[in-house]
């Protein structure tokens, strides 16, 4: 286990090495120009202006040396310079960051919350309408496109019927609460502002919930699988002799050895999400690192590119590995699939 | 360990209802300070908040707002007016300007304004070799003489000169503050400026706002300057708020959580409720072009004059107005915008399928001939370059002729544009000053000039039309009054170029809500925001 | 434990085709169809402008028109050709590439499985569509580019996969009778170790179909896949979200993806029941 575990370890950073290389090649390899975007389409037919913004951004070094400084920097902890932007990238995405986190976790919450219910009642009604019911709820969910299951439902939601508002994370004219943890909801609520923390959270409750219903599916699946295993177990069926009620035997003793292996799918889920806020940002405005990387793609900002590949890399690898490790320890004591 | 659950079961259930019904009554959360701030939806497109740097749609409106410059345009998108310059003379031949600066005007710092500091601006404008570094091109030097003159010379005629003063990017900085932070005016200013970050939350500006805060890709909020010595503003706050696209802002007005969006298509538009939001439909002065370049490697077959009279007699002109903006905008002859000096009774181009059918077989195509569309996949002023490709390519289908369309990403559209040349294209130009030479030093066929290169002049000399460049001297050179016929003489000449085919002049929708009052558009800023209020 | 009384159908169903696996097989099968036959029947071209612009659902355009006036149930179903092409395309080269390389690095093992798993592993740590993007952003927008871009994504996959199969494979006793017969390795791996590999990754293969269509449509969606006029799902979708309040245009695109991937994983789902022992 340990050596495992040790395994993994040494080999990030040569992996980390490796998408910092992949990431360099691919947004490098572009047939456009990023310049564009710092100087207008007049300008770029100015040879001395032209040459004088490759200069200042470091682009008329050779390919390797732009390497070499880059991954130099990298050390450091310098992401460079966003060229989109003007800002640090590291900056940029720390500033996006709870963003997209506060969206994610709260996606989380929702489709764990309500994959877990469903999961558990679909095991306690197996094979009766309900089953059937969630089990569809599910396979829907996952089978949505994010994008277009966001438009329609803000479509109703927010155009229709006006029970949600708008685009964005807060109302236009409310500044912001201070930044304590950069999640608005919780700043809210650590600053006292209880209208804020409303306002916050009235615009997180669609974006959540239209990424949240991708991932209910495979939470409650999961939980629905293991849930059935458990109850078949004699310790069950000693509960229920013993006059338990139904839902201390369903959430106390069944769910608690249920969760184990639903803990390893939520982890991955998380990744999942990530991928998934891409989309969303998109779509409801979410200043987050999903929108900003749709924007550094477009706009060919290579040093963002590259920030946002290997720091999402990264968070990719780190939760890999610890799902991959909560799987390993699962393993031997619960009849995984 | 709990042994019985059915107070926790109740206690969730009451903070559910509880949160539940908080929800549904937190339905208006809009701030309950005494005045609310303006709320402007726009799809950001800043690149720099630096004013020597800043070049975008959303920079105008950015700079117009917290900078003040020399000459203001009247609302009537045509007059001069002053602004920071009190009174200006010029000399006969064009070459040189002198600019009596107000003596009571100050900085949002309550600093007085000098004509160091407009010299030091325009300096660090041009040494910078920024976006806007070229409306300082062919000034010869700055004099300033006293403290509230300035003397401009030129290298060569320029009657330009004063309506490029009304564009935003050459508003007048407060030079002590910015050289405070590390920003300079000399010439090696590209290397050893290094204020640009300072700019990204600061403005140094003596305009009717100041810059309160900046948050990339999130927002942008406006203070009112205390010391603007001209009329106080409508509206002391103001936040600018990306919003990306026309059917998000159109949302944010209608639920009142935006009071101002310009981005609206006038499809969106009908759909709004006449109870709650205004719509104005406003000519603008962007327009929407393709463009055919004989010179492009891609080319499979030669483009000589006949085949691209033959493409412009195919486009169904009415058509494409109707498709892209539903019929809200005004289709425009020449690359000079409607109402610039010279486009006045310029001939309109109509669609006559049974001439391009002609032209083709003379020029021996009689089956037509296939051609690679490289285009930005942008929505710009209402227009969706797709949506008008598309519709081109059905049009010009009608005679044989079979566009393959390839959207790409605008900085790859660049790269290609300015290298091998792409065989026809659709692009758009939006105004930087007010002043018709801009038009002919990009558009005309004329050595040197940015279309002329683009088109193939080098390799295709038979599109070159000298003719224009000798036109445009004139022009520079000529007074007020004689302007008009010659920028007329030369929008007939490109026209007959075929080279560059305006398609549409999209409309502005101007939306907002129904307390507001005092929204308009201008050729050189965009929108001043300092003339909106609340009725 | 209480059991769901059941009435013996009057026919008998075979034990494969349970509900989920029927359903699914159904969808795609109708999708399969519509994709091979559509030109055949359509009233409308996809491409041409059909009737007047705009227009909202009615007798003569059951999904009404888009902003160039052309039909937009005709185009919804021709979008199925494009997607489904292109997630075969990108399955079959997936698998086939993937597969090929974890074959490899399982029975070569040393240095071959270092290197090609060290690969794998990099590409697997990039978020999928972030690596999409990026790698569309630089070739360029177009079907082929995206198409190679979810191909470099999805091969780690069938290597992981494949690569596992023949580990395990690799010490069951008939290979190791015949390579201790002196059979060459490439014998060995063609005719004794593959053809027991292949089971899962077909299963696995397509279940993964849906979940390219998707990943197609999110790449056309952002702008980064498809390029008009073609009527590909995502692209159609990007147009409509542009007409909000012309709701019938993202309508037809989003249904028909969301059958098609729910017929997948119907599929899918109902395979995995079948394949796992607890259930039977």
């Amino acid at each position: 286990m340990k050596r495992f575990i040790l395994r993994r370890l040494v080999a990030m950073p040569f992996l980390v090495l490796g998408i910092v290389t992949a990431a360099f090649l691919i947004s490098h390899a572009t047939q456009g120009d990023p310049l564009i975007s710092v100087l207008g389409d007049r300008q770029m037919d100015n040879p001395e202006v032209v040459a004088a913004a490759k200069a200042r951004w470091g682009l008329d070094r050779p390919l390797p040396e732009q390497y070499l400084v880059y991954v130099r920097n990298l050390l450091t902890g310098d992401l460079g310079i966003s060229i989109r932007t003007k800002q640090p990238v590291t900056r940029d995405l720390l500033v996006r960051l709870p963003a997209t986190l506060e969206l994610v976790i709260a996606a989380m919450i929702v489709g764990s919350g309500i994959g877990i219910a469903l999961g558990v009642l679909a095991a306690r009604f197996r094979d009766r309408p309900f089953d059937h019911f969630s089990r569809l709820f599910a396979l829907i969910g996952s089978s949505l496109p994010v994008f277009w299951s966001g438009l329609i439902l803000l479509f109703i939601f927010s155009v229709k019927v006006h029970w949600i508002p708008g685009p964005g994370r807060l109302d236009a004219r409310t500044t912001p609460p201070d930044f304590v943890t950069g999640f608005y909801t919780v700043d809210s609520l650590i600053a006292g502002d209880f209208g804020k923390f409303l306002d916050a959270l009235h615009h997180l409750a669609l974006p959540a919930l239209v990424l949240g219903w991708a991932v209910m599916g495979i939470i409650s699946r999961m939980v629905r699988a293991s849930m059935l295993d458990v109850l078949s177990q004699d310790y069950i069926l000693a509960a229920r002799a013993r006059g338990a009620r139904e839902a201390r035997v369903l959430f106390h003793h069944a769910l608690r050895n249920a969760l184990i292996p639903t803990l390893t799918i939520i982890g991955f889920s998380f990744a999942y999400l990530i991928t998934g806020a891409v989309l969303t940002e998109t779509i409801f405005s979410w200043p987050g690192v999903g929108s900003y990387a749709v924007n550094a793609a477009r706009n060919l900002d290579y040093p963002a590119i590259m920030g946002v590949t290997i720091v999402g890399g990264l968070a990719f690898l780190i939760t890999n590995l610890i799902t991959d490790i909560a799987y390993a320890l699962a393993d031997p004591r619960i009849d995984m699939k | 360990m709990r042994t019985d659950y059915r107070p926790n079961r109740r206690r969730a259930m009451l903070v559910a209802a509880t949160m539940l019904t908080a929800l549904g009554l937190g339905g208006g959360h809009a701030a309950s300070a005494a005045e609310k701030p303006l709320v402007i939806a726009r799809d950001f497109d800043f690149n720099s908040l630096d004013p020597a740097r800043a070049w975008c749609d959303s920079c105008q409106i950015y700079l117009t707002n917290t900078y003040q410059t020399l000459v203001r345009l009247a609302a009537d998108n045509h007059t001069l007016l002053p602004g920071l310059a009190q009174k200006w003379e010029s000399n006969a031949d064009q070459t040189q300007f002198t600019f009596h600066l107000d003596p009571q005007a100050v900085f949002s710092d309550g600093s007085p304004i000098e004509a160091k500091d407009v010299k030091w601006s325009w300096q660090r404008l041009h040494n910078i070799k920024g976006g806007p570094s070229f409306m300082m091109d062919g000034v010869k030097s700055i004099e300033t003489p006293d403290a509230h003159t300035v003397v401009v010379n030129m290298d060569n005629p320029n009657s330009e000169f004063l309506g490029i003063l009304t564009a935003s990017y050459t508003g007048v900085v407060n030079s002590d503050v910015a050289m405070a932070h590390g920003a300079n005016d000399h010439a090696d200013a590209d290397k050893t400026d290094t204020a640009e970050a300072w700019f990204l939350a600061h403005s140094a500006g003596s305009g009717p706002y100041v810059l309160a805060d900046y948050k990339p890709d999130d927002e942008v909020r406006f203070k009112a300057n205390p010391h603007y010595t001209a009329t106080k503003v409508g509206i002391s706050e103001v936040v600018m708020k990306n919003t990306k696209d026309a059917v998000a802002q159109a949302q944010m007005l209608e639920n009142g959580s935006a009071d101002v969006a310009m981005q609206i298509d006038p499809d969106t538009a009908k759909s709004l409720p006449a109870d709650k939001v205004t719509t104005e439909i406003v000519p603008s002065f962007n327009f929407v072009y393709v463009a055919l370049s004989p010179g492009a490697k891609a080319n499979k077959v030669k483009l000589t004059k006949q085949v691209r009279e033959a493409f412009a007699d195919a486009l169904d002109y009415k058509g494409i107005i109707q498709f892209t903006v539903g019929g809200a905008g005004k289709p425009q002859p020449a690359p000079i915008p409607n109402g610039f000096p010279g486009t006045a009774n310029l001939p309109v181009p109509h669609q006559d399928l049974a001439k391009a059918r002609e032209l083709l077989k003379a020029a021996g195509h009689p089956d037509g001939f296939s051609i690679d569309a490289l285009f930005p996949n942008m929505n710009v002023y209402g227009v969706d370059l797709s949506l008008l490709m598309q519709k081109v390519q059905q049009d010009v289908a009608r005679v044989g002729i079979k566009v393959n369309l390839q959207p790409v990403e605008f900085s790859v559209w660049r790269s290609h544009i300015s290298g091998d040349g792409i065989p026809l294209t659709a692009v758009f130009y939006a105004p930087d000053y007010y002043g018709s030479g801009q038009y002919v030093q990009y558009f005309a066929m004329s050595e040197g000039t940015a279309w002329w290169k683009r088109a193939g002049g080098k390799v295709d000399p038979s599109i070159t039309n000298p003719a224009e460049g000798k036109l445009l001297q004139k022009a520079l050179a000529s007074p007020e009054s004689a302007k008009d016929g010659v920028y007329h003489q030369i929008a007939l000449d490109m026209i007959n170029d075929k080279i560059i085919m305006p398609l549409v002049s999209p409309s502005l929708v101007l939306a907002y809500g129904k307390s507001i009052t005092g929204v308009r558009y201008s050729a050189c800023c965009n929108l001043p925001i300092d003339e909106i209020s609340r009725k | 434990m209480a059991m769901a009384s059941t009435n013996a159908p009057a026919w008998r169903r075979p034990s494969w085709l349970t509900l989920p696996v029927a359903a699914g097989g159904l969808i795609i099968l109708a999708w399969i169809i519509v994709a091979l036959t559509v030109p055949l029947w359509t009233p409308y071209d996809p491409v041409m402008m059909a009737g007047r612009r705009l227009m909202p659902p009615s007798a003569a355009h059951w999904l009404g028109t888009d902003a160039l006036g052309r039909d937009v149930l005709a185009r919804t179903l021709w979008g199925a050709r494009f997607s489904l092409t292109i997630a075969a395309a990108v399955i079959s080269a997936a698998v086939v590439i993937g597969a090929l390389l974890g074959a490899l690095a399982g029975f070569l093992g040393g240095i071959v499985d270092g290197a090609i798993m060290r690969f794998a592993d990099v590409t697997l740590s990039f978020p999928p569509i972030l690596l999409a993007m990026a790698v569309t952003a630089s070739l360029g927008p177009g079907m082929q580019n995206a198409a190679v871009a979810m191909i470099i994504v999805w091969w780690p996959v069938y290597a992981r996969l494949m690569r596992a199969q023949v580990l395990t494979i690799k010490q069951r006793e008939h290979v190791e009778a015949a390579v201790a017969c002196g059979a060459p390795p490439a014998r060995v791996l063609s005719k004794h170790v593959l053809p027991l590999c292949w089971s899962p990754i077909l299963v696995n293969a397509t279940m993964d179909f849906g979940q390219v269509v998707l990943l197609a449509a999110s790449l056309s969606f952002i702008g980064l896949g498809a390029s008009p006029p073609t009527p590909e799902w995502g692209q159609m979708i990007s147009e409509g979200a542009n007409r909000f309040y012309q709701w019938w245009i993202a309508f037809g695109p989003g249904m028909a993806i969301l059958s098609i991937v729910l017929g997948f994983n119907f599929l899918g789902d109902g395979v995995r029941d079948l394949m796992d022992p607890r259930t039977q």
